[in-house]
């Protein structure tokens, strides 16, 4: 088959090809020299300090094999603490998917006003997390907080609580951040909405739908790709967060509200030699993250063929 | 850093409606008229369900704002903030945490950018063999968790000798955006038509001017889109000034709520300068919601509803 002629024709475009692949290096090189310190070496000392017992000083390190793997997989708090960080996700992904999903619409049918809304619903997710964590740990506080204030204020005073050191109050407490953090998912329904074919309303029109049938059964149908968006950010973005618990909570009372960002920066800036159980503490993170990320991008792939 | 990708509200329409000032509320009616997603709203109790629902969600989101305010008007009214611009709290002064958090913002962007646009011009324009699964590999590093990378950035930052620097802070801060701006100009690069860079390379261009010539001239709206995601994501970050700064006066805007409240946060007569210096770290949030938005907006809109 591969004759003369084939050969001839075929040789140009290789040719080129191969001259793209120098070029297509060359513009590479920055991301691959940004990847290669920060990503494949990181994750290449990860796994080397977590089979060891060393200091953040990193001097004289002890290989002491599995072990450090092993009082991870037997520590409550680390099983405790990743399943919390799901709980949370599962708990801002219930959020945006109605909330936000209905101030988007809400917000898209040109209600008076809605500069302002948009600041009001955006504005925490833009401000420091740190900042936001910050203030409803004040505002929760038991004797001076507002909200207590408050209720007692207006003669609910026997609603008052001691919301950030009972368990399960605290719990919610953080649960309401993340609540509260969803101008992200506002934006992304926002902007599916604005391509949304006019012609569907317009059927669901003559067809008599009103108001909440439209966005029920037409809209949120129709928004299928934006919730796995929305789902993926949520999850990805829980097991980046820190500051919403470490702010609020500090991850108390004891270690309810403890999520992996908090548990690994409480080891990090733990004195002694707990750096070898922090980095295999890491190295688990990230598979869960990496997974995560392997299955938004098969998720994200098929989505593009249905289109 | 907790998100992965922003999506815009579409509102540039309106916002063209702004700038007209002649006939400005004949265009806006029109535009109004305009919108398919009026249709939503099918009778006039519906309209009030949805202003009721809105006004009660904006009034449940304003209330943290609205306890960090009152709080900080607590003791000494307005005096509270007035004494924060003269003197500085624990060594600080807040205007240098502003300050601070632009300069690592400068370098956060400038990394990124150069980056983010020369893979996307490689991945999107230029034909080399595993394009698709480099991009793969590039894009499984969204979901990195900034947390499971202390242990290692602390060791890279050491050896670099970079403690203590806002390039130190803004490279790790970098890193964890580059996946997501690599996805963002490959998006967009690729709905950039390819004529046009076959015209520029008949007319004799190699890539790097038509990188440069074209593709970035092109790329604009979505570039500054990325500036300034990475403003914010730098104002948003805890994690890195606060592993990496030991410096009092390189504390930037998120880290000083922890050092203001360890400074101020204890005795209750500081407690509405607290508060007041709160409302302060937030102002650049709002001047992104009301300013930066639209080119977010903008910027994304361009890149993806082309899709």
């Amino acid at each position: 088959m591969t004759s003369q002629s084939p050969r001839t024709t075929a040789a140009p475009p290789r040719r080129k090809k191969r001259r793209d692949g120098w070029v297509a290096l060359v513009f590479l090189s920055p991301l691959l020299v940004m990847y290669a310190i920060y990503f494949a070496y990181s994750i290449f000392f990860l796994g080397e300090t977590s089979f060891q017992k060393v200091g953040i000083a990193m001097l004289r390190p002890v290989q002491v094999g599995f072990e450090n793997y092993r009082l991870l997989f037997t520590d409550p708090v680390f099983a405790q603490s990743i399943i919390n960080n799901l709980v949370f996700a599962a708990i801002s992904i219930v959020a945006a998917l109605s909330i936000a999903f209905f101030i988007a619409v809400a917000l898209s049918t040109g209600v008076r006003g809605r500069k302002w809304f948009y600041l009001l619903f955006l504005l925490p997710a833009l401000m420091p997390v740190s900042l936001v964590a910050t203030i409803f740990g004040s505002m929760l506080q038991e004797r001076f907080g507002i909200l207590n204030e408050t209720l007692r204020s207006i003669g609910l005073g026997a609603l008052a609580q001691s919301w950030l050191t009972t368990p399960a109050l605290a719990y919610t407490a953080v649960a309401l951040i993340f609540c509260y953090l969803i101008g992200l998912p506002i934006m992304y329904y926002t902007a599916d909405l604005s391509a949304l074919p006019t012609s569907a309303l317009e059927a669901a029109l003559l067809d008599g739908a009103g108001t909440w049938r439209i966005m029920g059964s037409i809209i949120y149908p129709m928004m299928r790709g934006t919730h796995i968006t929305v789902i993926l950010a949520l999850l990805l973005g829980s097991f980046r967060a820190l500051e919403v618990v470490l702010f609020s909570t500090g991850g108390g009372p004891g270690t309810t509200t403890e999520i992996v960002g908090t548990y690994l920066y409480g080891y990090v800036n733990s004195t002694g030699k707990t750096i070898g159980y922090a980095s295999a503490a890491s190295i688990v993170v990230l598979i869960i993250a990496l997974g995560i990320s392997l299955v938004q991008m098969y998720l994200t792939r098929t989505r593009k063929a249905d289109l | 850093m907790t998100t992965t990708e922003i999506l815009p509200p579409r509102e540039s329409t309106e916002l063209i409606t702004q700038v007209d000032a002649r006939g400005r509320k004949r265009r806006r009616r029109r535009i109004l008229e305009d919108n398919p997603m009026r249709m939503v709203i099918t009778r006039g109790p519906d309209r009030v369900a949805i202003y009721a629902l809105l006004i009660i969600m904006g009034v449940a989101f304003a209330f943290p704002l609205y306890a960090m305010v009152a709080k900080s008007l607590q003791g000494f009214g307005i005096q509270n903030y007035t004494s924060l611009f003269t003197e500085p709290i624990g060594g600080v002064s807040i205007l240098s945490t502003y300050v601070n958090s632009f300069i690592i913002g400068v370098f956060h962007a400038l990394l990124v950018v150069t980056v983010s646009t020369t893979a996307g011009y490689a991945l999107s324009k230029l034909r080399f063999r595993g394009r698709e699964l480099s991009f793969a590999a590039i894009i499984l590093f969204l979901a990195v968790p900034g947390t499971a990378l202390i242990v290692p950035v602390f060791h890279i930052t050491q050896q670099f000798d970079m403690f203590n620097t806002h390039i130190g802070v803004a490279l790790p801060e970098a890193a964890l955006t580059i996946p997501f701006g690599v996805l963002l100009m490959r998006n967009y690069g690729r709905n950039i038509d390819d004529a046009l860079m076959e015209a520029a390379t008949l007319d004799g261009a190699g890539h790097f001017r038509a990188f440069w010539h074209v593709f970035l001239p092109l790329s604009r709206p979505v570039v500054v889109n990325l500036i300034v995601l990475c403003f914010i994501w730098s104002l948003q970050d805890f994690l890195w000034p606060s592993m990496l700064f030991t410096n009092p006066n390189l504390t930037t805007a998120a880290q000083a709520v922890a050092s203001f409240s360890n400074v101020l946060g204890r005795s209750p007569e500081d407690f509405g300068r607290y508060n007041a210096s709160l409302v302060l770290l937030a102002i650049p949030a709002v001047l992104f919601v009301l300013f930066g938005l639209r080119f977010i907006v903008n910027g994304l809109t361009a890149g993806s509803t082309k899709d």
